[in-house]
C-alpha cells in the first residue's frame, strides 16, 4: 500500500512541477497570438524587437533572484546595485583615461563586492534577508546619488551604446543574446554543479545542509556575490539601453524579477525553483504590458492585473507547499 | 451509562505510509483516571491530537459529553472552552512572558480597561504554592530549567474553573520524585472533583499507583482495557509489545574489535561536563539518558554542529579537533540527528540529491557533478539501505518516517564512515521499519564499523548495545559491559538516569 500511494504522489508532483511551465507556456501562445492577430501595433518588426529587449533587463535580474531565492533568501537590492555599478562605469568613462574593458569590469567588480556585503549581513549578522536587502539597497542608492549629486550622466563611448542597439542577424537583439547568455549559464550551474545543487539544499534546511558538510557560509556569500554578478551585468545592459546612467536607474525592476521568478513556480520558502519557469515568468509579465499596450488599454489596468497574477501565483505555491505539509 | 464523558468511536487515522490509529474504541467515565499505554509509535499521541480535535480521524468519531449533550471538539480551542485540558511537553507555554501571564494567558484579570497585574500576581503566587515550585511568578519561562517549565505547564491546567477532562503526556518524564508527588495530589484532587483523567506514561510502577484502569494500545490498534488493580506488570508488558521482546532486537553482534574512537574530559559550558568514552570497531555502544540530560548536545558537539570547551578526541589513535560538520564527515563520523525531519534531510528534495548531499565532491571535477554517478550511487546506497520507493526522484518529504530515516542513513554510508552515531533512529518509525533499521545496523558492525546508539527508549539500547552508557544532568553516571548487561533491569537503569543520583 505503502508504494502504491507513493508511486501515486509521485506522479501528481511530477505533473503539477511540469504544470507550472505548461500552463505557462499555454497562456503565453494564446496571448501573443490574440495580441499578433487582433492589433496592428503588436505584429510590428519595431515592436517584437522591442519586446525582446524590454524582457531582458527584468530577466537577467529574475535568473538572479531565482538562484537567491532558491536557497530562500530573497534579494530587492539588485536594482540599487545595478544602478551604483551603472553609474561607477559611466563615471569612469567620463571623468577617467580608463581603458572601456577596465570600466566594464570595475563595473562588475563593484556590484560583486556589493553581493558579497550583502551575504555577509544576511549570513554574519542574521540579518533577515529581506530586511537586510532593503537596507542595502537603501544605502547603495544613497551612494549613487552622492556620487551622482543628483545629476544623469551621459555615456559618451560608442561600444556601450552599440550593445543597445545592435542586433544580430539584423532582428535578434544584443541586450537579448545577454539575457539568453545568463540564463543558459545559470540553468547548467543549477543542474550540473555541486554549486546548484548545494543551492536547493540549503534552502530545503539550512541545518540539513550544514550537518551534511556544506559550507553554508561560504555557500551564501557565494550565492550572492553570484547574484551581483549577474548585476553587473544588467548594470551593463541598462547603460546600453538608456544611454545615460541616472540617479534612479534601475529603480522599480527587483519586485518586477521576484515576481517573474515566483510565476515561473519559485517557492519562497527555498528549496524549489527553476530558470525555465523564471524565463516564462519574464515573457509573460512584459507580454502582458506590450501586448495591453497594443490593445491601448489604460496602463494603470495592466498594473491591477499583474499585481493579480503575482498574488495568485504566489496563492498557488502555498496551497501547494500547504498540500504537502 | 450516564456518567461516560468520552466516547471513542472506531477511530482511524492515516499519515502517508503509515496507519496512526486502526479501528480504536473506548470510554473515559467520569472521574476515572485512564491510564494509556503502548510503545513508542503505538499511536497514544495520535489519539491524543484526535481528542483535542487538533488532528481530524479520517474514520470514526470522538464525543463528549457536555451538558447532556454529546457533542465534537473541532479544534483545541473548543475543546478547551468544554473544559477539556492537555498537558503536552512544553509546547502549550509561551517562553518569553512570566509564569503569572502564562497561567492567566487570555483570561488575565481586567481592572476597568487595564490588566489587574497585581491581581494576577497574587492568583499565581497561590497556584504557586500549592504546587510546592517555590518560584518567583514574574519569572520568565525561558529562564526556567526544564523540571520547572514542566510543571508549570501542569499547574496551569489548575487556574481553568470548568475541568473535565485532562490529558496529561508523559508528565514526569522530566520531574523529580518529590514533584511526581505533587503531581499526583493535583491528579487525586482533580479526580475528586469528578475530573475524568488520561495519564501516559512509559513507567508502570506510576500507573500502578495513581491510575484506575488501563487501555493499551499496539501499533495502532486497541488491544484492551482492565482494571489496574487486575492486571500484572508482566502482563503489561506482554499486552503492550505482544511479542517476546528479545525478537526484535535479536541481531547478531560482534566481537569488538580494535579501538576507533576515544573521547576524554569532553564539556561543553552548561550541556555535558567531563564525558569520557570508548568506542571499537564492530561494536553498539549504547547511550541513555532522560530529556535535557545532555546526551544530544554531547554528540552534536562531538561532529562539530555545537561548541565544545575542553576535551580530548582521539580517532584511530590520532588526536584530532572537530570544530564543524564537514570536518566530522572527512574524519570518518557519520551523525544521524535526532530530529530528522529539521536537520536530517531535505524534505523538499529527491532522494536522489538526499542521498548525495554530502558526498558531492566525491562524484564531481571542478564543481561539475557526474549526473551518471549520481544516479548510480543514489540507487546503490538507497537499495543497500532498502528504501521502498518507485523511483529515486521521489521527493523524501513523501515517504513514511522510516524510509526517511532510511535515506538518511544510506547518505551516511555514502562516504563509508567508520563511526556512526545513531541519535533516536526509530523515533516516528513503525515496527517494521524499526525492525529493518536494526537489521541494517547488524550489517553495519559486521562490516567492522562502530555505531553510537542514542535512544530515551529503554528496551532498545538495553536489547542492541554491546555495552551501555548512562548519563544524568550531563554527567555520566553508569557504564554497564556486555555481562552486566544480561542481568541489568530497567528499573536499575532508570535509578542511574534520574535526577537524585548525581
Amino acid at each position: 500500500m505503502e508504494n502504491r500511494t507513493a508511486i501515486k504522489r509521485n506522479s501528481a508532483i511530477k505533473t503539477m512541477a511540469t504544470r507550472t511551465e505548461f500552463t505557462l507556456s499555454l497562456i503565453i501562445i494564446a496571448l501573443f497570438l490574440f495580441a499578433f492577430f487582433f492589433t496592428k501595433a503588436f505584429g510590428s518588426p519595431y515592436n517584437l524587437t522591442n519586446l525582446a529587449k524590454q524582457g531582458a533587463i527584468i530577466g537577467v535580474l529574475a535568473v538572479a533572484q531565482t538562484s537567491v531565492i532558491i536557497t530562500g533568501g530573497i534579494d530587492i537590492s539588485g536594482g540599487s546595485i545595478a544602478g551604483l555599478g551603472c553609474m561607477v562605469m559611466a563615471l569612469l568613462q567620463t571623468t577617467t583615461n580608463m581603458p572601456f574593458p577596465m570600466t566594464v569590469l570595475s563595473c562588475l567588480l563593484v556590484c560583486v563586492v556589493c553581493g558579497v556585503i550583502n551575504g555577509i549581513i544576511i549570513y554574519d549578522l542574521r540579518v533577515p534577508p529581506m530586511i537586510a536587502t532593503l537596507g542595502t539597497s537603501t544605502i547603495i542608492r544613497g551612494i549613487v546619488k552622492l556620487l551622482c549629486g543628483g545629476l544623469n550622466v551621459t555615456f559618451v563611448d560608442e561600444r556601450i551604446l552599440s550593445i543597445g542597439t545592435n542586433k544580430l542577424f539584423g532582428f535578434l537583439p544584443v541586450l537579448t543574446l545577454f539575457w539568453i547568455g545568463v540564463a543558459v549559464v545559470v540553468l547548467l550551474l543549477l543542474k550540473y554543479t555541486t554549486f546548484g545543487r548545494n543551492l536547493f539544499v540549503i534552502g530545503s534546511g539550512i541545518e540539513v545542509a550544514r550537518l551534511s558538510g556544506i559550507k553554508v557560509r561560504k555557500m551564501h556569500y557565494l550565492v550572492y556575490a553570484f547574484a551581483g554578478l549577474l548585476y553587473g551585468i544588467a548594470a551593463v545592459m541598462l547603460a546600453a539601453r538608456v544611454g545615460m546612467a541616472q540617479p534612479g536607474t534601475g529603480e522599480g525592476y527587483d519586485m518586477n524579477a521576484i515576481a517573474a521568478a515566483v510565476i515561473g513556480g519559485a517557492s519562497l520558502a527555498g528549496g524549489r525553483g527553476a530558470v525555465t519557469g523564471t524565463i516564462l515568468g519574464t515573457i509573460l509579465m512584459v507580454l502582458i504590458t506590450n501586448a495591453g499596450t497594443a490593445f491601448k488599454i489604460d496602463p494603470y489596468i495592466l498594473d491591477v492585473t499583474t499585481g493579480v497574477l503575482i498574488v495568485f501565483a504566489v496563492a498557488m505555491d502555498m496551497l501547494k507547499s500547504r498540500k504537502k505539509a | 451509562m450516564d456518567d461516560v464523558i468520552l466516547k471513542i468511536d472506531h477511530v482511524s487515522k492515516f499519515y502517508p505510509g503509515v496507519t496512526a490509529l486502526n479501528d480504536v474504541s473506548m470510554e473515559i467515565r467520569k472521574g476515572e483516571v485512564r491510564a494509556l499505554v503502548g510503545e513508542n509509535g503505538a499511536g497514544k499521541s495520535t489519539l491524543i491530537k484526535c481528542i483535542m480535535g487538533v488532528e481530524k480521524p479520517n474514520a470514526g468519531m470522538i464525543r463528549m459529553q457536555y451538558n447532556g449533550e454529546w457533542i465534537v471538539n473541532n479544534d483545541a480551542l473548543e475543546a478547551q472552552s468544554h473544559g477539556v485540558f492537555a498537558n503536552y511537553q512544553n509546547v502549550n507555554i509561551a517562553p518569553d512572558l512570566s509564569i503569572a501571564e502564562n497561567y492567566f494567558l487570555g483570561r488575565q484579570p481586567q481592572n476597568g480597561l487595564f490588566v489587574d497585574w497585581k491581581k494576577m500576581r497574587e492568583e499565581s503566587q497561590k497556584i504557586i504554592d500549592k504546587f510546592e515550585m517555590n518560584v518567583d511568578p514574574k519569572a520568565k519561562i525561558r529562564e526556567l530549567p526544564l523540571a520547572m517549565q514542566a510543571m508549570v505547564t501542569i499547574s496551569k491546567i489548575s487556574v481553568n474553573d470548568d475541568i473535565r477532562l485532562v490529558i496529561f503526556d508523559e508528565p514526569t518524564a522530566l520531574l523529580e520524585n518529590e514533584k511526581v508527588e505533587i503531581l499526583f495530589r493535583f491528579i487525586r484532587e482533580l479526580k475528586e472533583r469528578g475530573v475524568s483523567i488520561i495519564y501516559i506514561s512509559h513507567r508502570l510502577e506510576e500507573i500502578a499507583s495513581i491510575c484506575d484502569t488501563v487501555t493499551v494500545l499496539k501499533d495502532g490498534t486497541y488491544v484492551t482495557t482492565g482494571n489496574v488493580a487486575d492486571i500484572q506488570k508482566d502482563e503489561l508488558i506482554h499486552l503492550m509489545v505482544g511479542r517476546e521482546m528479545s525478537d526484535i532486537y535479536k541481531i547478531d553482534h560482534q566481537k569488538p574489535g580494535e579501538e576507533i574512537l576515544k573521547v576524554e574530559g569532553f564539556s561543553d559550558s552548561e550541556h555535558f561536563r567531563d564525558i569520557s568514552f570508548t568506542l571499537h570497531r564492530g561494536e553498539i555502544l549504547g547511550f541513555f539518558g532522560l530529556v535535557g540530560a545532555g546526551r544530544s548536545e554531547m554528540m552534536r558537539a562531538l561532529n562539530g554542529v555545537e561548541k565544545h570547551l575542553c576535551g580530548k578526541v582521539i580517532l584511530k589513535g590520532k588526536p584530532v579537533h572537530i570544530k564543524n560538520p564537514t570536518q566530522a564527515l572527512s574524519c570518518g563520523i557519520g551523525f544521524l540527528t535526532e530530529d530528522r525531519r529539521s536537520d536530517g534531510c531535505a524534505l523538499q528534495l529527491p532522494i536522489k540529491t538526499n542521498i548525495n548531499m554530502n558526498s558531492y565532491d566525491m562524484i564531481s571535477k571542478l564543481g561539475w557533478i557526474n549526473l551518471k554517478q549520481e544516479t548510480a550511487r543514489a540507487d546503490k546506497y538507497s537499495k543497500s539501505v532498502n528504501v521502498k520507493t518507485p523511483s529515486l526522484n521521489q521527493l523524501v518529504g513523501n515517504l513514511s518516517g522510516g524510509n526517511q530515516q532510511k535515506v538518511v542513513i544510506g547518505k551516511l554510508l555514502c562516504r563509508q564512515p567508520d563511526i556512526l552515531i545513531f541519535d533516536e533512529p526509530t523515533v516516528g518509525v513503525d515496527v517494521g521499519a524499526k525492525q529493518e533499521i536494526y537489521k541494517i545496523m547488524e550489517s553495519l558492525i559486521a562490516q567492522g564499523r562502530g555505531i553510537i546508539l542514542i535512544s530515551s527508549y529503554l528496551p532498545e539500547v538495553m536489547g542492541l548495545g554491546d555495552r551501555l552508557i548512562v548519563m544524568s544532568q550531563g554527567r555520566i553516571t553508569a557504564e554497564f559491559d556486555h555481562e552486566a548487561l544480561q542481568t541489568l533491569t530497567e528499573e536499575d537503569v532508570l535509578k542511574k538516569a534520574s535526577f537524585e543520583s548525581r
